[in-house]
């Protein structure tokens, strides 16, 4: 049996905030003081759609969704797969400066 | 000290012949004949695009020579499709700081020539960078917000589709609108998929256009009474609540607080909706109603020219177009305009004695609420 997948999430030393590693310090306190903790790389859907028109450099079909994984962080991730409803469970996984959904987990 | 607008400047929103400097100074000079070309010792100007996609990095001397103001001080602003609002707010603190006495402040962009994908790419620049980086656009994460906002209050797609219907029916009396003619929902329902829920008829549209307000010391009928800005996290995962635009709320709190005001002296609005249900979202923010109300008042014709708080006499963006950096300006110029009671066909039904306008930038990161009326309200 393979270990879960799990992603990379911040948790600020300040305000115990938990969110998304970005670039900046805590989104909520503005704290410096924030490390990472690996978390399931399960989430919910909160919200997804097609972009019919993407930007230039984008091809059709680019999907999006809103993910909600463990304490509540959101995610936007790109969607590979089909269209899921809200509340469906995706695996996201991170991809260079991107994060990747997929609508079927591997397990 | 008390400043108010004392002239605007306006020409046609939609597909125009003319480039950018030519549409600016179009609604720059109806302005300025509208105070008998006094002199103004300030020139403001905002434009989201004149650097990247016309490459007029010297926009404000060129407009400067072309309306022969010369002699005035200059200042350029930047907020993405909040550019207006903060124009308008710059002027009036430069104002306010006694340095000048009299402002002119021109908002322009030129769209039309470009690709639907192009424009698309560069309005993505207001978004947080690993949204670009995950090729979001603008439509793209409206979508998600209108998601959360309709899953939130138990909402069906069809309340967007009546704020556009009301969006299209207030254009229709505004001979600058860029949309002329009403939309049936029926109609809103079958137009082209952008980013579901949201339609082509539910999103604002590729425009050209300027507006230019004259902005003075001394008090009349559209006097400042308050000005407020508010920021939220950039990026869409840092905020909690998506149904709801924290930078509307600072925004509208530090405004009514700056005119002694609370929302129930606000006799009309003009709201910042690129898309439209985004409308509702603004008039629950501002405290215009409750949150989860806003349906009601486009089902019951409370946003109407004669409802209980008309909601975007003007069109809104939905409905006048959507030159980005201008319409941020054209929300400010719409209030005065029914405030000084030249409104004319798109007129409010009863005579307003407090306006709000109020403009937002990208996904709502940094917004404008503008108070005006008259002095004493």
């Amino acid at each position: 049996m393979t270990a879960p997948e799990t992603i990379e999430l911040a948790r600020c030393g300040s305000c115990q905030a938990r969110f998304l590693p970005g670039d900046g310090p805590c989104p909520r306190c503005g704290s410096a003081d924030c490390g990472v903790y690996a978390a399931s790389a399960l989430g919910k859907v909160l919200a997804a759609t097609e972009l019919h028109y993407p930007a230039s450099g984008w091809h059709s079909p680019h999907r999006l969704a809103l993910v909600e994984v463990a304490d509540a962080v959101r995610i936007l991730a790109i969607l590979e797969g089909t269209l899921p409803a809200p509340g469906a469970v995706v695996e996201v996984r991170s991809d260079g400066a991107v994060y990747r959904a997929r609508t079927e987990p591997s397990r | 000290m008390s400043c108010h607008i004392s002239s605007v400047g306006m020409g046609r929103f939609g597909k125009r012949p003319e480039g950018l400097i030519e549409l600016a100074a179009e609604a720059a000079n109806l302005a300025l004949e509208g105070v008998g070309r006094k002199t103004v010792d300030l020139l403001v100007v905002g434009s989201m695009f004149a650097q990247g996609l016309h490459g007029r990095e010297a926009l404000l001397p060129r407009l400067a020579g072309r309306l022969g103001v010369e002699s005035a001080s200059g200042l350029r602003v930047d907020s993405s499709s909040g550019t207006g609002g903060m124009a308008f707010h710059t002027a009036v603190l430069a104002l306010e700081s006694g340095r000048f006495e009299r402002a002119l402040v021109v908002a322009v962009e030129k769209m039309t020539d470009r690709s639907t994908a192009e424009i698309t790419r560069d309005l993505a620049a207001s978004l947080h960078s690993s949204e670009v980086a995950a090729g979001a656009t603008m439509p793209g994460l409206a979508s998600i917000v209108v998601q959360r906002y309709l899953q939130k209050f138990g909402l069906t797609t069809e309340v967007c589709d009546l704020a556009t219907v009301h969006a299209r029916s207030m254009a229709a009396a505004n001979p600058n609108a860029h949309f002329q003619k009403s939309v049936t929902a029926a109609e809103v329902a079958a137009s082209r998929p952008v980013a579901l829920p949201l339609r082509l008829l539910h999103c604002s549209a590729i425009s050209d256009g300027a507006t230019a307000v004259v902005v003075e010391r001394g008090t009349g009928p559209a006097t400042v009474l308050g000005l407020g800005q508010g920021f939220d996290a950039l990026r869409l995962v840092d905020r909690e609540d998506l149904s709801s635009f924290v930078a509307t709320r600072l925004a509208a709190r530090r405004a009514y607080e700056a005119a002694r005001l609370t929302r129930k002296e606000i006799d009309f609005v003009e709201v910042h909706d690129a898309f439209s249900p985004f409308g509702m979202i603004h008039i629950e923010d501002l405290g215009i109603c409750g949150p989860g109300e806003s349906p009601m008042w486009f089902e019951k014709g409370w946003a109407a020219r004669d409802g209980r708080v008309p909601v975007n006499p003007s069109g809104g963006v939905v409905g006048r177009g959507h030159p980005v950096a201008a319409s941020g300006l054209a929300e400010v110029a719409e209030v005065a305009l029914q405030l000084r009671g030249e409104a004319g066909q798109h007129a409010i039904a009863k005579s307003p004695r407090v306006g709000l306008a109020h403009a937002m930038s990208g996904i709502a990161s940094h917004n404008f609420v503008t108070i005006l009326g008259r002095s004493g309200s």
